[in-house]
């Protein structure tokens, strides 16, 4: 958590007992001498407000949460139209690719000058947690002032906050599952690629993709395991080795989706209508594909779309109905005995009426929230190869934990 | 090439010989009857095709023979699709509320095949997107194959852009259209020698209901049509509603036909009845199947606050008015109803807009109806509309 800086008197940390914060960052300034020495003594670990402990990446972040158009009431759509959904997991999971065994907190403050609900709290949690990370827990300023009174709903904020971080702290097991992939995005995530590489992440993750980062200089052939396809964008051919590793997936029965900084393809032609995917080429090359874009991509929003078709719905791992602005991320257990389907709900209150399904074959499953650790009046419908939730009304995050059947 | 452009001509030419005479002598044409042509009801309570196949088949038959309609001929089915595929009714499936029932779909075309036609063309404008419409059912929790492999001969194509041509269809409205005198819309609105419309049975929030009629608003590719819509000329992809025909809040994107008359009322319930019969004299319609063995009450779709019912009925016909004045009589409103009569209380009757140009009789004296008598399968969708009416307004956050 980031100490508040008016929060000085040490007795402010008692608002921390029975919480699951055990991290300060706190100003390193003689008036918040007392306040370190009391924390030090009740066991809790400090660091400097504007660095980050060793072992911890630190992450840049975006508040979470659907986008409002600056003024107004209005929600701001993406290019299709669709609400425009920030969310921090897809660079908690790049900063996990590249340090696979450090902390990653993502560092984002409320913005000034808005109203900050305990949903909005909730959602800040969750999205960092869902997917790995932690977010530093920061208060707007009027939050934290109102705390220090004693204010009945700041403090009912708060709890909300607490409780949600306390969620993920009681579950610290979740965050050593592995994540679920359709697809693979194949960078070196830097230099010229930095932007449109992580920019796809962003907007593959908006788009409901599930994938798996592979940064171009550690994959082997167990990096393709269970992914139906690869894409690569990056502005300069892939290195012999690369280019062997993807075309052997693809010979396999994988996909690949290149830019044409990839080279020639050598397979036969496939057929494309015109209307579906107008910027590529096909190939057929051994039991797979390759489609080869017949431009060099500029645009990742279209990149993404482009990619979800290519890739398919039909091998949509999680979908949603009636769940508003959403984000999910599945993981599995070590023993692969159980699938964690983190389901986030974006919009203040969240969904009524959700339905989500998560496909696979499962025999039991449970849904829990913050606020009820196992959820009622949860009606389960099982699939040929998913199977169905139907949700109650719920707030901003849900746990499908779900035992896979043998 | 030579075939399409031979048709596109003829059309071109009939659009504008009939137009000249409706706008020569509109009364001359309200004066001739409206033409009618058989409309056959059916009882049909599941979607099992056990059960639905024989159904259809025997309703096709009563209409004379899907051969005599689709032999050799290249088929187009506009499907309704409304809406975005990730919104329910409560947690019920799509098809069960407010998109046409895959089976239907399905069975329709493997009637069809089976009865020669060359090639079946399913089309929608999906919501919002330019992806092709597999994508949009796979979203739906649909199996797109369950349909392209009903027969032989089954493509899909999304209408809701340029789609597979290089160029948008010019289609002229005859009779010089209420609003638009003509449409730009995706080839396959052209590219067909017989068009279907498969609907829903169900109430519209700004049109009274939706039928087959209604379900050809769809048509309009949202490019240009859209919200989204360039000014200057169609965008690339889809973007939004048609609020610019809902609203007539601007005018179609540059190069597009315009409005007959920018002044004329901006209300949409005044538009959109006229529109759709602009569109549907624009495009007209074959075969008319309304399917409702489980629709939805009170609206086009979940947005519209409203109720799954299930009335295991179908109506089919081969004039699209006949056959939506059936299906409005099946849902026991009148179909001679107009502005201010349930379901009409806020909005003009397509139907009645659509008989007025010579399109079809909603007159149920003057329509042959085969098969199950009305009265036998009649749901009554006008009383539970009286109920909603009647009940308090929901309120509450989660109202």
């Amino acid at each position: 958590m980031r100490w508040p800086g008016a929060w000085k008197n040490p007795a402010a940390l008692d608002i921390l007992k029975g919480t699951a914060i055990d991290y300060l960052l706190i100003g390193k300034g003689q008036e918040y001498a007392a306040v370190r020495e009391r924390a030090r003594q009740i066991g809790l670990h400090l660091a400097e407000s504007d660095a980050a402990p060793p072992g911890v990446e630190i992450v840049k972040g975006e508040w979470p949460g659907v986008k409002m158009a600056r003024g107004s009431d209005e929600v701001t759509g993406g290019p299709t139209g669709v609400p425009w959904v920030d969310s921090n997991g897809w660079a908690i999971r790049l900063a996990l690719a590249f340090h696979p065994t450090a902390d990653v907190w993502v560092d984002v403050a409320p913005a000034e000058k808005t109203v900050i609900t305990a949903d909005a709290y909730q959602v800040a949690v969750a999205d960092s947690a869902a997917y790995g990370g932690r977010w530093i827990i920061s208060l707007d300023h009027p939050l934290a002032e109102s705390l220090m009174a004693g204010q009945a709903e700041a403090l009912a904020i708060w709890k909300t906050m607490a409780a949600t971080a306390g969620f993920f702290a009681a579950r610290k097991e979740w965050a050593g599952y592995a994540p679920l992939a359709v697809m693979g995005v194949v960078s070196d995530f830097r230099g010229d690629n930095e932007f449109f590489s992580h920019e796809l992440l962003n907007l593959l993750a908006r788009a409901g993709a599930h994938y798996r980062i592979l940064p171009k200089d550690g994959i082997s052939a167990a990096s393709f395991a269970s992914l139906r396809a690869v894409t690569y964008t990056d502005a300069e051919p892939p290195s012999p080795a690369l280019r062997k590793q993807v075309l052997e997936f693809v010979a396999g029965g994988g996909t690949l989706i290149a830019a044409p900084s990839w080279g020639a393809v050598e397979g036969r032609p496939l057929p494309v209508r015109a209307d579906e995917i107008p910027r590529f080429s096909l190939s057929s090359v051994g039991n797979g594909k390759v489609a080869l874009a017949k431009a060099a991509p500029d645009d990742p929003y279209m990149w993404a779309g482009a990619t979800v078709v290519l890739v398919s719905h039909r091998y949509d791992l999680v979908r949603f109905w009636n769940g508003g602005a959403t984000g999910s991320f599945c993981t599995v257990s070590p023993d692969g005995k159980q699938v964690i389907a983190h389901l986030l709900f974006y919009f203040s209150g969240g969904p009524d009426t959700a339905t989500v399904q998560v496909a696979g074959r499962y025999r039991s499953v449970k849904a829990s929230t913050v606020e009820r650790p196992v959820l009622a009046n949860v009606v389960v419908k099982q699939q040929p190869d998913a199977i169905e939730v139907h949700l109650p009304p719920v707030s901003q995050y849900v746990a499908l934990q779900l035992q896979v059947s043998t | 090439m030579r075939d399409l452009h031979t048709r596109r001509e003829w059309l071109w030419k009939t659009a504008s010989a009939v137009s000249g005479a409706y706008l020569a002598n509109l009364k001359l044409a309200r004066a001739a009857p409206a033409p009618t042509a058989p409309v056959s009801v059916a009882r049909v309570k599941t979607y099992n095709p056990a059960e639905l196949l024989p159904a259809m088949q025997k309703m096709f038959d009563q209409l004379g023979g899907l051969g005599r309609l689709v032999q050799g001929k290249t088929v187009a089915i506009k499907i309704n699709l409304t809406g975005s595929p990730t919104y329910r009714l409560g947690h019920l499936p799509l098809e069960d509320t407010h998109f046409t029932h895959p089976h239907v779909i399905a069975a329709a075309a493997h009637l069809m095949s089976r009865a020669g036609a060359r090639r079946i063309r399913v089309l929608e404008s999906v919501w919002g997107t330019a992806d092709p419409v597999e994508e949009f059912m796979l979203q739906a929790n649909w199996e797109p194959n369950d349909i392209l492999n009903a027969a032989p001969n089954v493509e899909f194509e999304n209408t809701n852009f340029l789609g597979q041509a290089k160029k948008y269809s010019r289609m002229p409205v005859p009779f010089g259209g209420y609003i638009f005198p003509a449409f730009d819309l995706n080839h396959s609105y052209e590219d067909c020698d017989v068009f279907v419309s498969i609907a829903k049975l169900k109430e519209h929030s700004t049109a009274g209901v939706t039928l087959s009629m209604k379900n050809c608003f769809g048509l309009t590719p949202c490019t240009i049509y859209g919200t989204g819509s360039p000014v200057d000329g169609p965008s690339e992809v889809p973007k939004g509603g048609r609020n610019l025909i809902h609203e007539g809040n601007r005018q179609p994107s540059k190069g597009s036909p315009p409005e007959k008359d920018p002044t004329s009322p901006r209300e949409e319930t005044w538009r959109v009845p006229r529109a759709v019969v602009d569109l549907v004299a624009a495009r007209p319609v074959h075969l008319a199947i309304v399917e409702g063995i489980k629709t939805m009450a009170g609206g086009e779709g979940p947005w519209a606050g409203t109720q799954p019912v299930e009335p295991g009925v179908i109506v089919a016909g081969l004039n699209p008015v006949n056959t939506d004045a059936v299906a409005m009589a099946v849902m026991n409103f009148d179909p001679m109803a107009d502005r201010g009569t349930p379901p009409f209380e806020k909005c003009d009757s397509t139907l009645k807009l659509a008989e007025d140009v010579g399109i079809g009789a909603r007159d149920l004296r003057r329509i042959e109806v085969v098969g199950t008598p009305i009265a036998a399968v009649r749901f009554d969708f006008a009383a539970l509309r009286r109920q909603r009416q009647a009940a308090p307004p929901r309120i509450g956050l989660r109202g």
